[in-house]
């Protein structure tokens, strides 16, 4: 009798987990090569610039806020990228490796500083996170475009490649560098005290406030963290296509939010999980690669991936109703 | 319909919960024309009762009859049509939408010449209007009822369900937010409305209003009836033998100690059109009282000493250091904290976990480095749950399901953890039953053993009188006076805090 009501607990838990399986297992048996340890590793590297960045917003909308302006970060972070190495290499006579070095270092803090700025609008002047950053995707869109006047610049050396499209143990590197942050994420998220601040702040911002909680620099800083890991995957971007260009990455952050809610995580705040994120990342990236094995067209595949999101969130409120 | 011919009766009422019976064949009969007060401490099955009348829940067996008629109530919209109106202890009005509107929500008459869409706006105040004049209420209709205070928002609440001409009205708690002289305005509305032959459901965790208000006493406990008695034998020992089995109240334990050391020194205080010249001292271990209407300032000065809301001028001296409360986060690292009125909203975080609430103002304590776990919080956790008497099933679940009188303690705990050294109390016992008044009482006054200082803000004046040290009265942002409880008698501290 318990174990059977351990295993409905089990299984009400883990629903999510369970259908990727049988997705997977499904997958197998209908896609060619699907199960090939070169494809699987495809889809992992396919899903791990989206999401480095949709680990970010799982914080983000734990804290009760929202980024729309990654996508645009990403092209812009690529861009600047570019744009700053092209400058110190060419025209300062940098050395590449401290030219690069440069590159993403000043990227990295650009991207921090953009996400302050959304905080500092949110939390001074009660501007919504939601309309900074809608202003932000086209904003940061345009001085992508500024940057490189509307062509791809390539200034990247051929080794340069290796951060966005390179093997390290026959793994790709972005893929590891996903692991690594879903790894740094989740102990941040469950395992320090400021973790627990931020899904104090998105249950109840006043009653957090009243706890003595510092609300506004909680909530800048998972801005900042989750602009600064945009800026990388740009950079991991421009080293994947290498060259920084504005036209890329359109469009991402609605793939974001939509894994992040699939893997539970509550638009209203408070309610989320780091491992749901992932989980919910690599959900999407194997719906789409089995698709493409499949030879679905990429109409059917937009309405799949529509009917997914509608799907996952109608599970978790029955679940949500019924627990 | 005539006066007094209503009848509502239950049979055999029935209503399970996953691993509780909240009803067990609760049959019960309620005459028309008279005030009945449902009793029962948190759990009883009082509040199931009142949601299946309400149409909230559904009941699993029996029968609910109104005039001998059965009815079935499956949507609020369904008891409001059979005609069972409530008004709950939380507010409901829409703070945009003028009285009126509230008032005629979702069924605004509209202009006969529009096609039925253009709403006829001289008809909606008049009709709202002559349902307020028919209860003596005066409020203008055109006012937003965001601009309300509570007393009034109540009163056009009772507006709204008496707009539909029900045979019950039922009433959750409803002098919880009001002071003395609004609960006896309150108390006169109900009257009126029973003399006009109304079933008048009246559930508090007050049992001295009872004698001022109730025709009969009805009181459950463990989900089933235990009986129905007339206000002529509901004395309180009566009563609360009822509600608890054995008798459980307790007196006033001799604690008169003298207090020397001042610990907190507060000069004119001032935050304009709030409080002003608010001059008072606050010593080592002192549970320091305030009393007040609603309204008097008491809440927002408390606020302003925590530092959650500004303060224009005055000054604060903690160990006769001067001290300006700019924030909680500065206020909680000096040692002084707050447990806010509002414990739903402002106190805890409802939807994470006991153990996440209980760590929350405490996690850079807790932490080490930075890092905490699971079982470290844990730890603190089950300490404060065997200190201060806790009941708690499962600390991962959230906060939420927990009663409100563990709800209050998990508050305290919250702040216990922080080792505080002065702990502001804004209406601790608000919406709990008396066994957990009582424990919160023993709570404050174990913290005034341990010399940490107490503030408590409460409307129930005989809470303040059983509890507090010294007692000053607020009255319209100023303090009025002080006076000392084992010196004075409760009609007294009435009569400064009325006149």
């Amino acid at each position: 009798m318990h174990a059977i009501v351990q295993s409905r607990i089990f299984l009400r838990s883990a629903v999510l987990e369970i259908i990727l399986v049988v997705l997977c297992v499904a997958l197998g048996v209908t896609a060619p090569g699907f199960l090939s340890t070169d494809n699987l590793l495809n889809v992992l590297r396919n899903v791990s610039m989206q999401g480095v960045i949709a680990l970010g917003m799982t914080m983000v909308i734990i804290a009760g806020e929202i980024d729309l302006s990654v996508g645009s970060m990403v092209a812009f972070g690529g861009c600047l990228t570019a744009f700053v190495t092209g400058w110190l290499s060419t025209g300062v006579g940098f050395p590449m490796p401290v030219a690069i070095g440069t590159a993403i270092t000043l990227t990295l803090v650009t991207g921090f500083l953009v996400g302050c700025f959304t905080g500092l609008m949110r939390t001074r002047y009660q501007v919504p996170s939601f309309i900074t950053t809608l202003a932000l995707l086209t904003g940061l869109f345009g001085a992508a475009e500024l940057i490189t006047n509307g062509f791809p610049l390539t200034p990247f050396p051929e080794w340069y490649n290796f951060i966005g499209g390179g093997y390290l143990l026959g793994i790709p590197f972005p893929a590891l560098i996903f692991l690594l942050a879903f790894a740094a994420v989740q102990v941040l998220m469950n395992s320090t005290s400021f973790g627990r601040s931020v899904y104090a702040v998105g249950g109840n911002a006043e009653a957090a406030r009243l706890s003595g909680i510092d609300v506004n620099t909680v909530k800048t800083l998972v801005l900042a963290i989750t602009a600064a890991l945009a800026a990388f995957s740009g950079v991991m971007q421009s080293s994947e296509i290498m060259s920084g260009t504005a036209n890329t990455a359109r469009g991402w952050e609605l793939d974001i939010i939509a894994a992040v809610i699939i893997g539970g995580t509550s638009l209203m705040g408070g309610i989320g999980r780091v491992w749901g994120t992932m989980i919910g990342v690599i959900f999407l990236g194997v719906i789409m690669n089995g698709m493409t094995l499949l030879n679905v067209s990429e109409y059917w595949q937009h309405v799949v991936r529509g009917g997914l999101i509608l799907t996952a969130v109608l599970i978790n409120r029955l679940q949500a109703k019924s627990s | 319909m005539k006066p007094s011919t209503h009848i509502l009766e239950t049979v055999s009422l029935r209503k399970e919960y996953p691993g509780t019976v909240a009803l067990c064949d609760v049959s019960l009969k309620f005459n028309g024309g008279k005030i009945h007060a449902l009793l029962g401490k948190n759990g009883a099955g009082k509040s199931t009762l009142v949601k299946i009348f309400a149409g909230a829940v559904q009941q699993d067996a029996g029968r609910i009859l109104l005039n001998g008629i059965p009815i079935d109530l499956r949507s609020p919209r369904d008891a409001l049509r059979q005609g069972i109106a409530a008004v709950h202890q939380e507010l409901s009005l829409v703070p945009a939408l003028s009285v009126a509107e509230n008032i005629l929500l979702g069924r605004l008459p509209k202009r006969k010449r529009g096609g039925g869409l253009i709403i006829d706006w001289d008809e909606t105040f008049a009709r709202a209007q002559n349902i307020l004049d028919t209860l003596g209420v005066t409020i203008d209709v055109r006012t937003r009822a965001g601009e309300l205070g509570v007393a009034q928002q109540q009163s056009v609440e009772i507006a709204k369900a008496m707009s539909y001409d029900p045979a019950v009205l039922m009433l959750d708690e409803p002098t919880s937010a009001l002071a003395h002289h609004e609960a006896e305005r309150l108390f006169d509305l109900l009257r009126t409305l029973a003399g006009r032959g109304v079933i008048m459901l009246y559930i508090t965790h007050r049992l001295e209003e009872i004698h001022k208000i109730a025709d009969t006493v009805t009181v459950l406990r463990n989900g089933e009836l235990i009986g129905t008695i007339g206000i002529g034998e509901a004395t309180p020992a009566t009563i609360v033998q009822m509600m608890f089995g054995e008798a459980v109240q307790k007196t006033r334990p001799p604690n008169v100690r003298a207090h020397r050391d001042p610990i907190m020194e507060v000069r004119s205080l001032t935050r304009t059109n709030t409080f002003e010249e608010i001059t008072f001292t606050l010593h080592k271990g002192e549970i320091l009282g305030i009393a007040g209407l609603l309204g008097s300032g008491r809440t927002e000065l408390l606020r302003s000493l925590f530092g959650a809301d500004p303060h224009d001028s005055g000054d604060l001296l903690l160990d006769g250091a001067v001290v300006s409360p700019s924030s909680p986060v500065q206020m909680k690292s000096l040692g002084i904290v707050l447990s806010p009125e509002n414990r739903k909203e402002q106190g805890l975080i409802q939807m994470l976990s006991t153990r996440a609430n209980v760590c929350l103002a405490s996690l850079s304590r807790i932490s080490r480095g930075g890092f905490t776990t699971r079982a470290r919080e844990r730890a603190v956790v089950d300490r404060n749950i065997r200190e201060i008497d806790i009941t708690v099933p499962d600390t991962e679940a959230a906060v939420s399901t927990l009663s409100g009188g563990n709800q209050q303690k998990v508050v305290v705990a919250k702040w216990l953890n922080t080792k505080p050294r002065i702990m502001l109390l804004d209406e601790p016992t608000r919406g709990i039953d008396i066994q957990a008044k009582q424990q919160m009482f023993q709570l404050i006054r174990d913290l005034s053993d341990r010399g940490i200082s107490c503030i408590v803000v409460s409307s129930e004046l005989e809470e303040l009188m059983d509890i507090c040290h010294r007692i000053l009265i607020m009255k319209m942002g100023r303090i009025a006076g002080e006076m000392l409880p084992h010196h004075s008698t409760l009609k007294e501290l009435f009569a400064l805090c009325m006149q």
